[in-house]
């Protein structure tokens, strides 16, 4: 019998002995105080995690923002989705493959979700140049803050890249004696642009 | 090698804690620190949920998966390859091996970047791979620690909560070139820079899963520190060991579980990287790894499947919780324990997974204080279960001679009541602190307890008597 029917075999003999659990169905989140809206509640918890928040009102706004920032950095790894005209605001934009040699990252989120401040990375922008570089800026589309983690995950089920990355605020780590430490490996520093 | 892994087996627990409190004391320190510390952050992460209704909904999820295994483990199947990931059922390390030579064979993969999976060192991973020549490196900076110490985890959460900063400034020091006095920025930025070069050579990435979602399938994981992310996107192969009872069935189960997982573990509202995993890139994707494998382990999971009792174990969520709360864990951390997973939770699964004769006397490391399952995020009835794998041993002779002549004479000696009476009689004017010195079954315990006076008369005259 091969290992898979040994396993399946097991686990059905063993199962019928007992009743079914039922499924409780969907996850409501239960809290015990009123949430504030998406928005206003990622920004809280975003930054709760150590992570910051832009918010602009226009895609000017947003542009004068990124220039001024970027002036500080040489070399820029960027998302598919970036709009072009970021290759006129200071850093070179280092190639696919070289992404680690990038001092700042910029990708689109495809969401956000406000109850745990987290941003939903999509495999199909790049996962280099939201993973290597110290400094990443996120771009995200105010409309696409979920108020649930489970109405994002909804949002994005019937549409699947590879991998789909929920990033929360900076790397940290307190392996080292129990001493809070930020960019161990992913980024220390992240910066949701929220337009 | 360290003190603790020394004799490292569940049996050798008793002198292996014994030993950890004589030799090590400042390891009780650091343990009782941090546990204190994941308690407390996890009380208040409990508080701003309804954490009764989260656990009752996340028991369910888990206890329905369980009670449908087989079938949401080929609908899994189904799901990956369709995804176009390989999918591989494991029934033994061995097994598992196997698949990694494959891998290993077919790729010429040199270096593996790892994230830390209790299963892989369940399956001893490392050893395996250092013996086809492969160079394993484990990215987590706990278990990077202790790989360079070359000891084993001492907690499930936080591998290397028995080592001071004094113990990881020495370490980099000799090992990375830090100075003596470096701060933890400049030793964790020592270890990423060391790390990264790792991570862009490494051919092959594997991890564990927290969650498996049969409809999608989707191996979820969660953690801090970004090195899951990088290990499951920047290598050729990625390959992720999940044990058989980390399926839940639906892709929006994860969002009480990440959650719950992350509030349970250590008080956050979620890990702060989380990665969704589907399979290998797809057309559309500019990077992310070409292959992908799954690999399905049993490793004793069926054998603690078919036990009516203990299967409920298998609802576990690794999340360290019961670890951080136990009296007794916190004395000595996890090595005492004599593998993989310790505490009240490695107590419960390990008589399955290893088969109880091994895995004793852990069901006996545990006073039953509760506490374990006062915080369990799925609620396993922890201490009922300890005290199910003690009825077994009992019931398949493993108890000591001493053990079961004590029984055996109480048995007897309860069902004749003068020699009850008599045997109560002499108890009560039983010397205590002498008798102790001439039995050494008893020194233990006179040593540091004076035993209180005794009643001139006994319960049943004074039941007789009429007690008021």
């Amino acid at each position: 019998m091969s290992n898979r029917e040994q396993i399946l075999t097991a686990l059905r003999s063993a199962r019928m002995r007992r009743p079914p659990v039922e499924h409780p169905g969907r996850f409501g989140a239960w809290r015990p105080v009123e949430s504030p809206p998406p928005i206003e509640g990622f920004e809280v918890m975003f930054t709760q995690a150590g992570g910051e928040v832009v918010r602009v009102s226009s895609s000017a706004e947003r542009d004068e923002w990124l220039r001024a920032f970027l002036a500080d950095f040489e070399r820029l790894s960027t998302g598919v989705g970036v709009p072009r005209e970021i290759a006129d605001f200071g850093p070179r934009i280092v190639d696919p493959g070289g992404e680690h040699a990038a001092d700042v990252g910029i990708s689109v989120a495809r969401g956000a979700i406000a109850e745990t401040g987290s941003l939903l990375m999509d495999a199909r922008d790049g996962r280099r140049a939201q993973l290597l570089p110290p400094v990443l800026i996120v771009l995200v589309d105010s409309s696409a803050v979920h108020a649930t983690v489970a109405d994002a995950l909804e949002s994005v089920r019937d549409d699947l890249p590879a991998a789909i990355g929920l990033h929360s605020g900076p790397s940290k780590s307190a392996d080292i004696g129990q001493v809070m430490v930020r960019g161990v490996h992913g980024p220390g520093r992240v910066i949701a642009v929220v337009a | 090698m360290s003190e603790a892994s020394r004799d490292y087996r569940p049996g050798a627990y008793r002198s292996a804690a014994a030993r950890t409190l004589r030799d090590t004391p400042e390891v009780r320190d650091s343990v009782g620190s941090a546990t204190r510390t994941f308690d407390s952050l996890r009380v208040n992460a409990y508080a701003d949920v309804d954490s009764d209704r989260w656990r009752d909904w996340a028991r369910d999820v888990k206890g329905h998966a369980l009670t449908h295994l087989d079938e949401y483990l080929e609908q899994a199947e189904r799901s990956l390859v369709d995804n176009g990931a390989h999918v591989h059922w494991a029934s033994s390390a061995d097994d598992v091996h196997r698949v990694i030579a494959e891998v290993v064979e077919r790729h010429g993969v040199r270096t593996v970047v790892k994230s830390k999976s209790m299963l892989s060192e369940e399956l001893e991973v490392n050893a395996y791979l250092e013996s086809l020549g492969v160079r394993p490196v484990e990215t987590d900076l706990g278990e990077y620690i202790i790989q360079l110490l070359a000891e084993p985890p001492s907690h499930i959460v936080g591998p290397a909560i028995h080592r001071s900063l004094e113990d990881c400034r020495a370490l980099f020091h000799d090992r990375l070139g830090t100075r003596l006095d470096a701060e933890p920025d400049e030793l964790a930025a020592a270890a990423r820079q060391a790390l990264r070069n790792d991570f862009l050579a490494a051919d092959l990435g594997i991890s564990g899963g927290n969650f498996l979602a049969a409809d999608t399938g989707t191996v979820a994981l969660i953690e801090n520190e970004g090195n899951i992310r990088l290990t499951t996107s920047v290598p050729r192969v990625h390959v992720a060991l999940v044990g058989i009872e980390k399926i839940v069935p639906r892709f929006e189960d994860l969002a009480g579980l990440l959650q719950l997982t992350a509030r349970a573990a250590t008080g956050q509202p979620i890990g702060l990287f989380v990665s969704l995993i589907q399979g290998p890139r797809t057309a559309a994707e500019i990077d992310g790894p070409e292959e992908v494998h799954v690999v399905f382990v049993d490793n004793g999971r069926t054998t603690l499947f078919d036990d009516d009792v203990a299967w409920e174990a298998l609802r576990c969520v690794r999340c360290g919780a019961c670890l951080n709360i136990c009296p007794v864990y916190r004395q000595t951390g996890g090595h005492a324990y004599g593998w993989t997973y310790s505490g009240p939770i490695g107590a419960i699964i390990s008589p399955g997974l290893l088969g109880l004769e091994r895995a004793l006397p852990l069901p006996h490391a545990s006073s039953l204080c509760g506490a374990c399952a006062d915080v369990c995020p799925v609620r396993i009835p922890i201490p009922e279960l300890l005290t199910h794998w003690r009825e077994r041993a009992v019931d398949e002779g493993f108890v000591s001679a001493g053990e079961r002549f004590g029984m055996s004479a109480y048995a007897a000696l309860a069902q004749r009541p003068g020699a009850f009476a008599a045997a109560g009689s002499t108890l009560r004017w039983t010397p205590w602190r002498t008798a102790g010195k001439v039995l050494p079954v008893l020194s233990g315990w006179v040593q540091e307890r004076d035993a209180p006076t005794p009643s001139v008369r006994s319960f049943r005259d004074l039941w007789r008597a009429g007690i008021e």
